[in-house]
């Protein structure tokens, strides 16, 4: 299967700190391929890099055979970031509008808003959503331009259980639309739950990869305890 | 193109869901109005010399506060860190945000201008000029707007940065407190600062000759807008993480530096009251020998050939002009001129029985506008002042009487400077004897256009 993101000997400094440094990873289409690590690993580096946002010192990243930076590669891709919020007074079908302006083949509004169930609240002000409705649209959004690529950046840190399900079953739904999804997370349980295939990060390094059921075989630990001891400074 | 009209009319609907932000759009500037149409209350036509300088306010509140507020307070909830992924050139961002502050800056000046109409402005003499200059004010503004959003990480640092641009160009900047009014050393700051320029084109065009008068403040608010356009989008940033390229402010700044040499350079930079309040001297500045004569009906030839008519100020300065006869005033002074050229038959100190004070009280109606820096009201003012000393004064004596006025500046009565109302013109109160020296000067003028001495043209 084609490699939907590759990911080449990626490397970056922030100022006196290595944040990542020779990092590899591809992820196929229809996998959802998890970065895990403690916070300050370099997870979001790495996928800032990936996202084109931030121009790595080294390295070679391309999505759907196209390089990051480039207007093309854009297109193709749909994320959820930390740190990202929306106008108090913008309303759902305001912003899935707006976004849909930007792309040139988007999903209508009425779907993403049906799909990730914000009907009711389509013509609320964002500042009056819950955080998981909040956070639904931030998916919403992410979908906007009809992504091939989606990256991920703990997108239910912060919700809580029932709302984190959801999302979570959202996220596993898009494996069957045969996209590829690069997921970071610290939470081990949903690592488990939805990826097909780990990379456990550790001070920019990664130390390990594989299916995190391979993981626990081989260490004979819980998921937590294999990271835990993985990342141990 | 889709993106940019998408971005640009969620951008003005949420503005105007926020009650804040209408608010501060729309109201600050109609309380500017108001205090512009309270302070200068004794203005002949309410507001008219002031259009310059209630619209810049309006601009600058705009540019200082409105836009980057905008801007910084989006990037700081990281709405421009989600727009950073979109597959669209920064630029079309940053565009919507200056199509949509244009539309409501403009929409703001519209209502003040309406406002202005309704407190009795007239119409600007060149509409279109006025329009083409607040386009251009805008421009070189909310430039510089941007290099302050992209600058500053917080909404309070936009308010605190803001004020330290906003408070000084309103003081000594020449927006708020006019330049005539400023000390000399402000009048120079007031060139390295686009406010005086942008004051004067758009005055320029309610009341004057109109852009083609304003070429230099158009190249000045250009040169700014180029400069601040350049380092703002040098220092564009999506985040706040990131950090600003700090030295691009330098080339914003340098151009207003540049500006300002060039304005010194040109040497005009002083239309100060400075220099029109300078005290015009004694008779004996003008003329070579004192009078010798006991009464203004013993004046000689020779002694009004003693004059030396050279030496007075030139009618195109701004110490008591004189408009050259073919020139025709603008349309929105017309009326205001048409109300003392009615009202001058009966107006009282005009008709007193000596002569001499008569002609005294009427070149008081030139010389109070001449000191008050009426603009284009002091220059034709004094045409109709001739006129009607000529007709008041038996040609035989005008020459005596003038003669006798310009060598006595400080004799008789003046109590007709405070009697000026019933012409539409403001009644000065205070210490008179600058009008005196004005009252001096035109009755020199008028002399040497009867006598021969100066041209008339």
């Amino acid at each position: 299967m084609p490699s939907l993101i590759a990911v080449e000997n990626l490397s970056h400094r922030h100022g006196d700190v290595q944040a990542i440094d020779g990092v590899n990873f591809e992820i196929a289409a229809g996998e959802i391929f998890g970065l895990l690590g403690p916070n300050g690993a370099g997870k979001t580096t790495a996928l800032e890099s990936v996202l084109g946002l931030i121009q790595p010192d080294q390295g070679r990243i391309e999505i759907c055979g196209l390089g990051a930076r480039t207007r093309q590669a854009r297109e193709k891709i749909g994320a959820v970031l930390q740190a990202t919020g929306l106008q108090d007074k913008i309303t759902p079908r305001e912003a899935l509008n707006l976004f849909a302006a930007f792309y040139p083949a988007p999903i209508a509004s009425g779907t993403l808003l049906e799909r990730f169930g914000l009907t009711q609240k389509a013509d609320s002000s964002y500042e009056s959503l819950s955080g998981g409705q909040k956070q639904r649209l931030a998916l919403a959004l992410a979908f906007a331009g009809d992504p091939q690529v989606l990256l991920l950046d703990e997108p239910t840190t912060g919700l809580d259980p029932q709302i984190r399900r959801e999302v979570q079953d959202h996220i596993s739904g898009l494996k069957a639309d045969g996209r590829a999804v690069l997921l970071s997370t610290h939470d081990m349980d949903e690592a488990a739950r939805l990826c097909d295939r780990v990379a456990v990060i550790a001070q920019g390094r990664i130390v390990a990869t594989g299916a995190p059921r391979a993981l626990i075989a081989e260490s004979g630990e819980s998921l937590e305890e294999t990271i835990l001891r993985l990342t141990a400074r | 193109m889709k993106a940019l009209l998408h971005l640009t009319a969620v951008s003005l609907k949420l503005n105007f869901r926020n009650r804040m932000a209408v608010l501060y759009g729309y109201l600050f500037p109609l309380i500017f109005l108001i205090a512009f149409w309270t302070i200068y209350r004794s203005d002949p036509v309410p507001l008219a010399l002031h259009v310059g300088q209630f619209l810049t306010v309006t601009i600058l509140g705009s540019a200082c506060f409105g836009l980057p507020t905008t801007i910084v307070s989006e990037r700081e909830r990281g709405v421009w860190r989600r727009y950073a992924l979109a597959p669209v050139d920064r630029w079309i961002f940053v565009a919507g945000m200056l199509v949509s502050r244009a539309v409501l800056l403009l929409s703001a000046a519209l209502l003040q201008l309406a406002l202005a109409f309704a407190l009795g402005l007239p119409m600007p003499a060149h509409p279109l000029g006025l329009l083409v200059a607040l386009c251009v004010a805008a421009a070189a503004f909310l430039s510089f707007g941007l290099v302050i959003a992209m600058l500053v990480d917080n909404v309070p640092a936009v308010q605190a940065l803001g004020q330290c641009i906003f408070l000084p160009m309103l003081m000594i900047g020449g927006v708020a407190v006019p330049l005539q009014s400023l000390p000399e050393w402000a009048q120079h700051i007031s060139a390295f600062f686009p406010g005086r320029y942008a004051v004067e084109a758009m005055q320029l065009s309610a009341t004057g000759s109109g852009l083609r008068g304003a070429g230099f403040d158009l190249l000045a608010l250009l040169l700014m807008a180029a400069g601040a356009a350049i380092a703002a989008t040098a220092m564009f940033r999506w985040d706040k993480a990131l950090a600003p390229k700090r030295g691009w402010l330098f080339l914003a700044l340098g151009m207003w530096l540049a500006v300002g040499a060039m304005a010194e350079m040109r040497g005009n930079v002083n239309i100060s009251a400075a220099q029109d309040t300078r005290d015009v001297g004694t008779a004996s500045n003008y003329a070579a020998a004192s009078a010798s004569a006991p009464s203004w009906e013993n004046v000689t030839e020779a002694d009004i050939d003693g004059i030396a008519f050279d030496r007075l100020p030139p009618d195109t300065g701004i110490v008591s002009p004189v408009s050259r006869s073919d020139e025709t005033p603008d349309p929105v002074l017309e009326p205001s001129l048409d109300t003392i050229r009615d009202a001058l038959p009966q107006w009282a100190p005009g008709n007193v029985a000596d002569p001499v004070q008569r002609a005294r009280n009427l070149l008081a109606i030139a010389a109070v506008p001449d000191i008050l820096q009426m603009e284009q009201m002091e220059r034709f003012i004094p045409r109709l002042v001739f006129a009607r000393l000529q007709a008041m004064i038996p040609p035989r004596d005008l020459p005596k009487v003038l003669y006798w006025i310009a060598m006595h500046p400080d004799e008789g009565d003046d109590s007709a400077i405070r009697q000026l109302g019933a012409l539409g013109l403001p009644e000065v109160s205070g210490p008179t004897k600058p009008v005196r020296g004005r009252i001096m000067l035109y009755a020199f003028k008028l002399l040497g256009r009867l006598t021969g001495h100066i041209a008339t043209n």
